[in-house]
């Protein structure tokens, strides 16, 4: 059980050490799509030491699920903002509240929510996303302007078609949810 | 003191801080690209023009303070660029045109600056120049040779510039406006010309006193 804690924190570690930081940040589409990604992933894994360590707190306050995955969802849309994928390149301060936010505060609580969830909240979550992925795809394709200072344009509309590529996905997963009875298979 | 159903008072407690972490990361909702940011903050701090020298499209040589005691309306551009610049400095000729002709050359110059002082030297900023119908004096183009204090130009004025693998450069754009003691005063979307004239045009009408 607490093996994937330990697997989380040297993924986290891995992903602060300068060179791999730095890499993944020289790409739009990688900054954002897979950077950002592990480090909610990071969180997943280490999900299980804080539920060990606080059971009381996560039961308690996050009995639902909702909390959680409200937080889960503000941290998100906010780093999906062109601005703060901006400046964590330029602010230390915003990159280090990245390396904390989305592990600790996506990460963990998705982990302990998704769970608890209703096949409503859950779906209610993916339709979420879809529709701002889309509305993002639309955003760094078709804006007139350079959203951020820091990439190329045509990173921006690589990053756009990369958003637009997850919505379509996520809309299959509806779809496919919808026709198809999973508790057959649980 | 606690609530009966907990999870209702943590969601909001989490709604609360989500509206304080949009607040505070995009200034008081104002700022939702490090561009607007960048502007916002350019017109509280109203920068100094460092002392540069500058060489223009006639080849002549001379500091930033040959502009003093007239407003200094700037662009940023390279020659080689397909894209933006010649947008931006066709929407700089239609300022130009807009503003009331006594007021050209004595109270305001026009003024292009090239970041690429290698490609960009007088004879490729003067034919550059007609192109656009700048005349050369009360609206020149010029460089600054010296990397150094280019760099710090750009720096204090926000100027993004980032070259790509084709020779090319990603920049941010705008129109600057100088004031006669050499403060920026206003940024300016290059997009909006009929705005930048007319805000232009009432700075110069009240005589700086603004």
């Amino acid at each position: 059980m607490m093996k994937s804690s330990v697997y989380g924190l040297l993924l986290l570690l891995g992903l602060m050490l300068p060179p791999a930081a730095d890499f993944l940040e020289s790409i739009m589409i990688t900054h954002m799509h897979m950077q950002m990604p592990l480090l909610v992933i990071s969180g997943i894994f280490m999900a299980k030491f804080f539920q060990n360590r606080f059971t009381g707190f996560f039961s308690k306050w996050n009995e639902n699920g909702v909390p959680g995955i409200l937080l889960f969802s503000i941290i998100m849309v906010y780093w999906s903002l062109p601005r703060t994928m901006d400046e964590a390149l330029t602010l230390t301060s915003v990159e280090v509240f990245k390396f904390i936010s989305l592990p600790f505060l996506a990460g963990v609580p998705l982990r302990d929510s998704w769970p608890k969830l209703s096949s409503f909240w859950k779906h209610a979550l993916i339709i979420f996303f879809t529709i701002l992925f889309l509305a993002l795809g639309w955003l760094y394709i078709w804006s007139p302007v350079q959203l951020c200072n820091n990439y190329l344009v045509i990173e921006q509309i690589t990053l756009g078609w990369g958003f637009i590529s997850t919505a379509f996905a996520m809309v299959v997963y509806l779809i496919y949810s919808y026709v198809m009875d999973f508790s057959k298979y649980e | 003191m606690f609530p009966k159903n907990k999870t209702a008072f943590s969601s909001l407690a989490v709604l609360v801080f989500g509206v304080l972490l949009f607040y505070i990361g995009t200034d008081g909702f104002q700022a939702f690209t490090a561009e607007k940011a960048r502007v916002n903050q350019l017109m509280d701090e109203k920068p100094q023009f460092p002392d540069v020298t500058l060489e223009d499209n006639n080849g002549r040589t001379y500091s930033f303070t040959e502009f003093e005691g007239k407003y200094v309306f700037i662009t940023f551009l390279y020659t080689s660029c397909g894209t933006v610049c010649p947008e931006l400095e066709v929407n700089m000729s239609e300022v130009y045109k807009r503003i009331p002709e006594e007021y050209i050359g004595h109270d305001i110059q026009f003024l292009s600056i090239s970041f690429d002082p290698k490609r960009d030297t007088p004879e490729t900023l003067d034919t550059y120049r007609k192109a656009f119908g700048s005349d050369g004096e009360t609206w020149r183009m010029a460089r600054i040779p010296k990397q150094q204090e280019l760099k710090s130009l750009l720096d204090r004025f926000g100027v993004i510039v980032i070259p790509d693998e084709y020779g090319n450069f990603a920049h941010n754009s705008a129109f600057y406006l100088v004031n006669p003691k050499g403060h920026l005063v206003e940024v300016m979307d290059y997009t909006l010309i009929e705005a930048a004239a007319e805000r232009v045009t009432e700075i110069l009408e009240s005589g700086g006193k603004e």
